[in-house]
């Protein structure tokens, strides 16, 4: 220590002058050049004195770098990156200077700044993690022991090429399932997807691939818009939200998921102008309290019952929009019928007959619906009378009631109500549904017939069960998609699976049934950019580059009109390289250069080393090509990776089937219009046949679910599980960052009456199971939840102790297997049982990591 | 490494000492914060921000966001009240620290600690009725929020402020905020700013550089 440093007479200076001691002072290169817009009226020069906490260097004296986030949360956010050499130093957002005649502190209506959430921000965390993949990896130990060693890249893919050959000589083209998903999406050049990434068209093309059909977060929800308006675009922009004067927020929880870039703030200016807010919901969730809500609990998996009684109240108040009903929808009611209705085997029916009880001798009243929902009838009517006579009013109809059995039911129903009350293609209303809004060009990586090529495809949650009883499967047991070949109904012999941004094994259902199955696997292949709990499953770990190593652009997920640049950052980390490096290696090592140029056309072999200039050529093609061309872009692709950030700005808020209900545009349906009544389900005789597997209503009904709260089953099981995206991780992806399980637990949401019946209080641990698992979490115990219904957050990593016993809280230990017929995956119906235990909850793999977060949980 | 102690230094020392009067800066413009307490979503993209930008490992947080709930099923309600140091015009931390740490920024009032005279005996910890200050165990130091002092010198905002998914957090000229003339996103135009909230320490303690839009049920009588 000198002894300057306790220099009264210094200190004395500083506690009455604010002076700073000089040797503290450096002017920072390029600060000041951003005060436009800025804050607070300090007067120039600006001069960045350091920080106190030395070393320290300040945004100006490091690099900045415009980047994006990346996962399947329904969102893309800017992430800026402030690195000192190859290292990222800090994150930022977007703060209005990246984009064209930007400044600091832009931040419009028309251009609003796309701010990251907290899983975005604490990205460092899983760039850095200890779980980072940083070299090959090959199995050692029993599957799903955990237990590698680190190998050649050569020895990695020599033995992958190998083993994929072997198998589809044995097995057929059936043997290798594609489970990728979306958790490495939406890059438009490197993208993992179920349907339509780089490893379906890798698949494809090596000829040996059984697609995994139905999408885990909103097949109800798909299959249901696909049905009532032929697309899934049936969204507004987000900016949409803020001209509705009611919106009624079903099941939806923009707090926790942020879906769409800026929904939950536009949704906050329409309460500033005066917009009511209603959640219909579980649980009084976030979104409940800061849009000051009416909130109607409901007992989950019987939304479509209230939505019926809703509508027979409507209905019979003659509140519905008869004009609307008359120009736009098939089905509603005896008027909208078609002619051939009467002549098909399913499509008998119409809308509104079913609602008044003609078909069945049972009135879908507010009265019937309150007894199978659990809302007052009164309440029902009151709801039903606000939405038909406030215009604009949006229902939005979330995902997560219909991630149950069927789920569709529930969407077809809101749809039905969108439209009896004309709320669809206008301003401030609302068809949602799935939601995709503005589209986007997505695909710059190369696309022809191979991209979406399969010789099977079944339910993605099937895929245990037919292993595991292969060949004694029936197609409609696995929702087998029909071809129009000689291997139509051929039950796919699994033997093999690829993981690419997936980690499908902690994220199907009924997790003790899949580790049955993986048994029974030749080749598991993972391919990540951290150890996930799937990856412990695998043969082979192949350690993927993240986006901040490799070049692409992020388009919006789901809502918003932008696109972001994300430059190569920083360089690979060890030696992990782009799934698209991965695939055309593998291409060229099965089928030499045919193989490997047709994946891959603007790249030799050299590529698995070099891929900068190939990658560069494919984005500057799809800039110039689609973006350019199609779009009404003129900003040259230099200028955009200058900028970072290029935002559209649209004429007017983009209103799904505008142009439908102003001019008289068809739907894409096959009648052009709004099916209520379904033109496909309508004509369906034999159900075995279909991809659906059985039956399902041509209009939307209340089907009564396999468990429920009004199901006998609850004298044994009696809380209804409900199983919602977390805030604090995209499913499963971040679980491993400690500064995010500071923020929340992995917990039992139980209400406070059903938890003194327990004896269990917060702080407690408690073991949630049924037939088909047990797991171990913390309980959280609170007014919020209605009572019989419990929550714990999917995505938390497994944990399985010696007893097959999940300590980490997962609770698709617990869900069921058994989809929807429309290929909803059953998530939130779930009977359960809950006990006080001795057992441990363990947050975390690595526990020194895991913080104090319950001590900082809540405070009452 | 015992020194040498010269008595007659010591003497002079301790007389030099006691003649320090301390007296509060007060600012030429005291920056403070502004919370939406019912329209934060409670996100925690602004702890996280924070979190990021000061390097913290989990544990220590600058920010912190508090839920508060209440009421009985199903008439329930729930708010968040965030804060982080509120560099108070009469910092209670200030005087307490026993190396002269602790300083007060004239021309903003913004409230710092140099790390490098930090000893972290945490006396400052133990005085702040907010919780603000943060022990740093790997470097035996406690930190705080400075209102990220390298970003409002170089022109721009806090982390925290510009991480607000909703615009509910915001800083501004404190006497402004309070007399709802500041132009800010954080409150709607038929909104009024307070200066306590239940869940808060009495603010007649240090004189808190914040403001909040109230929930109902926080509104203190
Ligand atoms: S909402 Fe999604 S894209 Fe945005 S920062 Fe969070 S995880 Fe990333
Ligand atoms: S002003 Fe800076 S240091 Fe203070 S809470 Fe906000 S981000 Fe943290
Ligand atoms: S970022 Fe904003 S909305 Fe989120 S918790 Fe912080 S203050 Fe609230």
């Amino acid at each position: 220590m000198s002894a300057s440093k306790y220099d009264l007479h210094a200190i004395a200076e500083r506690l009455n002058n604010a002076a700073r001691r000089d040797f503290l002072k450096t002017t920072a290169a390029g600060a000041g050049v951003m005060a436009a817009g800025g804050l607070i009226d300090l007067a120039a020069p600006r001069e960045a004195k350091a920080f106190a906490y030395e070393p320290y260097p300040t945004d100006d004296q490091l690099t900045t770098v415009v980047t994006s986030c990346a996962h399947n949360c329904g969102s893309r956010h800017v992430l800026v990156a402030h690195k000192k050499g190859d290292v990222i130093v800090r994150l930022s957002t977007d703060d209005g200077r990246y984009q064209k005649d930007g400044h600091f502190g832009k931040d419009t209506f028309e251009e609003p700044q796309l701010r990251a959430c907290l899983r975005g921000r604490s990205y460092r965390q899983r760039l850095y993690s200890a779980e980072r993949l940083l070299y090959p990896m090959g199995r050692v130990g029993k599957r799903g022991e955990g237990k590698f060693k680190r190998i050649s890249w050569d020895e990695a893919l020599g033995y992958v090429s190998k083993k994929m050959i072997e198998i589809k000589d044995k097995y057929g083209p059936t043997a290798l399932l594609d489970q990728s998903y979306a958790g490495a999406s939406y890059g438009v050049l490197h993208k993992s997807d179920q349907i339509e990434g780089l490893l379906g068209r890798f698949m494809g093309m090596f000829g040996c691939r059984t697609n995994s059909w139905s999408v885990p977060s909103y097949q109800g929800t798909t299959t249901s818009s696909r049905w009532t308006f032929g697309t899934i675009e049936d969204g507004n922009e987000d900016d949409a939200f803020a001209h509705s004067k009611l919106i009624i927020m079903w099941g939806w929880n923009p707090a926790y998921t942020f879906h769409g870039g800026n929904t939950f703030y536009y949704m906050r200016l329409a309460k500033q102008n005066g917009c009511k807010f209603v959640l219909v919901d579980p649980q009084y969730t976030d979104s409940g309290a800061a849009y000051d809500t009416w909130w109607i609990p409901i007992k989950p998996n019987t939304d479509a019952a209230m939505m019926a009684g809703m509508a027979h109240y409507i209905f019979t108040n003659n509140l519905h929009d008869q004009q609307f009903i008359d120009k736009f929808c098939m089905g509603m009611d005896a008027g909208t019928m078609p002619e051939w209705a009467g002549s098909t085997p399913n499509g008998k029916e119409n809308f509104k007959d079913y609602i008044l009880g003609k078909y069945d001798g049972v009135a879908k009243t507010p009265e019937w619906a309150s007894e199978i929902c659990g809302v007052p009838a009164a309440d029902i009517k009151k709801l039903a009378h606000m939405y038909a006579t406030t215009k604009p009013a949006a229902l939005k109809a979330s995902w997560a009631p219909g991630r149950n059995a069927y789920g569709e039911q529930y969407n077809r129903m809101a749809a039905a109500l969108q439209a009896m009350t004309g709320n669809i293609g206008i301003l401030g209303g609302c068809a949602e549904g799935v939601g995709k809004a503005w589209h986007a060009e997505a695909v710059a990586y190369p696309y022809d017939q191979y991209a979406n090529t399969w010789f099977a495809s079944i339910k993605s949650d099937r895929w245990a069960h037919c292993v595991l009883n292969y060949p004694n499967v029936k197609r409609e047991e696995i929702g087998l998609w029909p071809r129009q070949d000689a291997t139509d109904g051929q039950i796919p012999n699994i033997k093999g699976i690829f993981w690419q941004g997936s980690d499908w094994f902690n994220q199907l259902t009924n997790i003790n049934k899949e580790i049955e199955a993986i048994k029974k696997l030749e080749l598991v292949v993972c391919m990540d950019s951290t150890i996930t709990p799937s990856g412990l499953w695998a043969d082979v770990l192949l350690p993927v580059s993240t986006h901040f190593e490799r070049h692409d652009v992020a388009l919006p997920w789901y809502k918003g009109h932008y696109y972001i640049h994300r430059p190569k950052v920083i360089e690979p980390l060890g030696e992990s390289k782009t799934d698209f490096q991965i695939f055309t290696e593998l291409a060229w090592r099965i089928g030499g250069p045919t193989f490997g140029r047709a994946y891959n056309p603007k790249a030799s072999r050299e590529y698995f080393h070099y891929n900068d200039a190939v990658d560069e050529a494919y984005l500057r093609e799809w800039w110039e090509h689609k973006v350019m061309a199609h779009q009404g872009v003129t900003m040259p692709w230099e200028e955009f990776k200058r900028l970072g950030v290029y935002k559209f700005k649209l004429d007017k808020p983009h209103v799904a089937f505008r142009e439908q209900i102003e001019n008289g545009k068809r739907f894409d349906t096959p009648s052009g219009k709004i099916e209520i009544l379904s033109t496909e389900l309508a004509y369906i005789g034999d159900w075995t046949k279909t991809k659906y597997g059985s039956h399902i209503p041509s209009i939307p009904k209340w089907i009564e679910p396999w468990e429920s709260l009004n199901h006998p089953k609850t004298k044994e099981y009696p809380f209804h599980l409900i199983t919602p995206h977390p805030r604090h991780r995209t499913h499963s992806i971040f679980a491993n960052c400690s500064w995010l399980q500071e923020t929340f637990e992995q917990e039992c949401t139980i209400n406070a009456s059903d938890a003194k019946k327990l004896g269990v209080a917060t702080g407690d641990t408690v073991e949630v199971w049924n037939e088909r698992g047990k797991v171990v979490v913390p309980v959280y115990v609170t007014e919020r939840v209605m009572p019989g219904v419990v929550v714990i957050h999917e995505g938390a990593w497994m944990q399985l102790d010696e007893n097959g016993v999940d300590r980490g809280g997962n609770p698709d230990f617990l869900t069921l297997d058994e989809p929807s017929p429309a290929g909803s995956f059953a998530y939130n119906t779930v009977l359960v049982n809950i006990r006080k235990t001795e057992l441990e909850h363990n947050p975390g793999w690595d526990k020194t990591s895991i913080s104090r977060s319950q001590v900082f949980r809540r405070d009452n | 490494m015992a020194e040498e102690k010269d008595l007659a230094k010591i003497k002079e020392a301790v007389k030099r000492h006691k003649k320090e009067v301390y007296v509060p800066v007060v600012p030429e413009m005291q920056l403070g914060f502004i919370h939406n307490n019912v329209d934060c979503i409670g996100c925690r993209a602004c702890e996280i921000a924070c979190k990021d930008k000061n390097g913290l490992a989990p544990g220590p947080r600058f920010r912190n966001v508090m839920y508060v709930e209440g009421g009985a099923f199903p008439d329930v309600y729930a708010y968040k009240v965030n804060m982080s140091c509120n560099h108070c015009a009469e910092p209670a931390c200030l005087p307490t620290c026993p190396t002269g740490a602790i300083f007060k920024r004239k021309k903003d009032g913004i409230v710092d600690i140099d790390s490098t005279l930090c000893i972290g005996c945490r006396r400052c910890e133990a005085a702040c009725p907010y919780g603000a200050p943060q022990f740093i165990p790997e470097r035996n130091i406690v930190s705080k929020c400075n209102m990220c002092v390298d970003e409002i010198d170089a022109g721009r905002k806090p982390y925290c402020v510009q991480a607000c998914m909703m615009r509910v957090l915001d800083i501004g000229d404190i006497d402004k905020l309070r007399a709802g003339t500041w132009v800010t996103k954080a409150m709607a135009s038929h909104e009024k700013p307070v200066g306590a909230v239940k869940n808060m320490a009495n603010p007649e303690l240090t004189k808190p550089s914040i403001v909040f839009v109230a929930h109902s049920k926080a509104v203190v009588k």
